[in-house]
């Protein structure tokens, strides 16, 4: 392509890509099927307003379906979540530049379960290093970890660089983990995850001894974790992932490394994640987002409690789950309790310190992984069921 | 010491060395350019104006976007160089040029032992264009 016939937008992410490109030594650029990037104002800072109002202001236009990341306020009740007008006005400007350049409203980083569903064997390319786990692991398609900034580029292009877990060579396991542990909570999913991640160094791992009634959500959670603690990208479930009936196709026949998961690694992670026991002021539940049906079973568990003093507990949710879940009579249970579901965005990536919270408790590895490294606000990591026993009565 | 240029240019500053994993994302505060990341071997130093060494990077897809942030408040790194590639390095630079017109020149591929000779302190000159970097005289 002629630099003259590409317009101002397209120019600047051909640029993005081509050097991307050449750092990481691809061959060529492809086609993708979709794409997933990032506008939420916690991370993309003002720094990212530019980018994204130049991208859009020079006529960029995403070529492919795409999705976006949560963004860092409820975008339907922030002014009820206690956020100020001036941050507010600065997502917005993000999410004006993501609409004009035709994105999908459909923020959320669980994409897979709501708008953006690639088939086995396509090419994508997404942001959101948990959703990246579950696009290469459950669905077979194939994505690297698309990095801010990139990531529009790639849905403008419509393209992206041939390297990475787009090659069948990168694609096979290194290290196999082996579980076999019965009974495991929510809790132990995400820290099965962690783990892995913490233990599979650049390796592409598998995993075997997962109970055959493990759901997608489970699978999700799980993912997150191992993205959260490392550099996963991908985790080979026999059985599940398309091409993988067995731990020897995951490793193309080779041997490799056995790494059996053991409850004492579990307490490990457990503890090393748990730094307080201290009473929360926030328990948060969905990070990544919960799908409708966790939201149902969180209304089971809530039905009939009450939140104690002192402690806000809130669901983060896709708003297309929230309207779901309001017409079933989910969010009118969940609400009984003195709980919220909060959708669009997420609490990582909300600004939880200025919103008044020192100590959150949370199921996901993920949120407590994040908290934890930024060192501002104390993190408690517990069961769902036992987060619920400790701040309801 | 020899290394592959990612994105083109030259930079001299003290040279700040981490030896475990880097990231900008929840990692490097942008509006006073000091590493906050309580797992990070740097943490209290500032990365503004240094030659930024780091092995590799971990962690948010979104640590381009906290690179260029540091840039837009003048806090940023005058080079980062890393054994392994670094996307969020090179994505970062790229935008900085386009979006503010910095020049911050990336490199990788130093080998280990290179690596392994680097001290935090010491003034460096880096020439990405012909892939080195040496003690300044």
């Amino acid at each position: 392509m002629l630099r003259g016939e590409l317009g101002e937008a397209r120019q600047l992410a051909m640029e993005i890509v081509s050097k991307v490109g050449d750092a990481v030594g691809a061959d060529e650029l492809v086609p993708i099927k979709s794409a997933h990037v990032l506008a939420h104002y916690s991370s993309l800072h003002d720094a990212g307003v530019d980018v994204l109002e130049r991208f859009a202001e020079s006529g960029g236009r995403f070529a492919v379906p795409t999705s976006v990341d949560p963004a860092s306020i409820d975008l339907q009740n922030w002014k009820s979540f206690g956020i100020g007008e001036d941050y507010a006005r600065q997502q917005f400007r993000l999410c004006e530049a993501y609409a004009k350049m035709g994105g999908m409203r459909c923020w959320t980083c669980a994409q897979y379960q709501v708008c953006n569903f690639p088939k086995q064997g396509d090419v994508v390319a997404w942001a959101e290093s948990s959703a990246v786990v579950f696009v290469n692991s459950v669905l077979g398609s194939r994505s690297n970890k698309i990095t801010a900034g990139m990531d529009i580029a790639c849905a403008i292009l419509g393209l992206t660089p041939r390297f990475g877990m787009l090659l069948d060579e990168n694609r096979h396991a290194g290290v196999a983990f082996k579980l076999g542990l019965k009974g495991l909570t929510d809790l132990d999913y995400r820290s099965i995850g962690f783990y892995i991640g913490r233990n599979a160094g650049a390796r592409v791992p598998s995993l075997v001894g997962l109970p055959t009634s493990v759901t997608s959500d489970q699978i999700k959670h799980l993912g997150a974790g191992a993205a959260a603690a490392g550099p996963v990208t991908m985790i080979h479930f026999p059985g599940i992932t398309p091409g993988s009936r067995t731990m020897t196709d995951a490793s193309r026949g080779e041997r490799v490394e056995e790494i059996e998961i053991t409850r004492s690694s579990l307490s490990d992670t457990e503890a090393d994640l748990n730094q307080t026991s201290e009473f929360p002021d926030l328990a948060a539940f969905g990070v990544p987002h919960l799908s409708v049906n966790e939201l149902g079973e969180l209304a089971r568990l809530l039905d009939g409690r009450k939140m104690k003093k002192g402690a806000k507990m809130y669901a983060y949710t896709s708003s297309q789950a929230y309207d779901m879940a309001e017409r079933t009579g989910i969010s009118a249970t969940i609400e009984r309790t003195g709980a919220r579901i909060s959708h669009s965005t997420d609490a990582e990536i909300s600004p939880l310190r200025a919103l008044g919270f020192s100590t959150v408790l949370t199921n996901s590895a993920k949120l407590a992984e994040i908290v934890s490294s930024e060192g501002e606000i104390k993190v408690g990591y517990a069961s769902q069921k036992e987060i619920i026993e400790r701040v309801t009565s | 010491m020899k290394g592959k240029a990612l994105v083109m240019g030259s930079a001299r500053g003290e040279a700040l060395v981490s030896r475990r994993a880097f990231t900008f994302a929840h990692g490097v505060d942008p509006s006073t350019g000091v590493v906050t990341d309580v797992r990070s071997d740097v943490r209290g130093m500032n990365v503004k104006g240094k030659i930024l060494f780091y092995p590799f990077g971990k962690g948010s897809t979104t640590a381009s976007s906290w690179f260029l942030e540091t840039v837009r408040l003048g806090n940023n790194p005058v080079a980062v160089v890393t054994e392994a590639v670094d996307l969020s390095a090179v994505i970062g630079s790229v935008m900085a040029k386009i979006v503010y017109g910095k020049e911050i020149p990336v490199m990788s591929g130093i080998t280990r032992t290179a690596y392994a000779s680097l001290k935090s302190g010491p003034r460096v000159f880096l020439d990405a264009t012909r892939g080195e970097v040496r003690a300044e005289e």
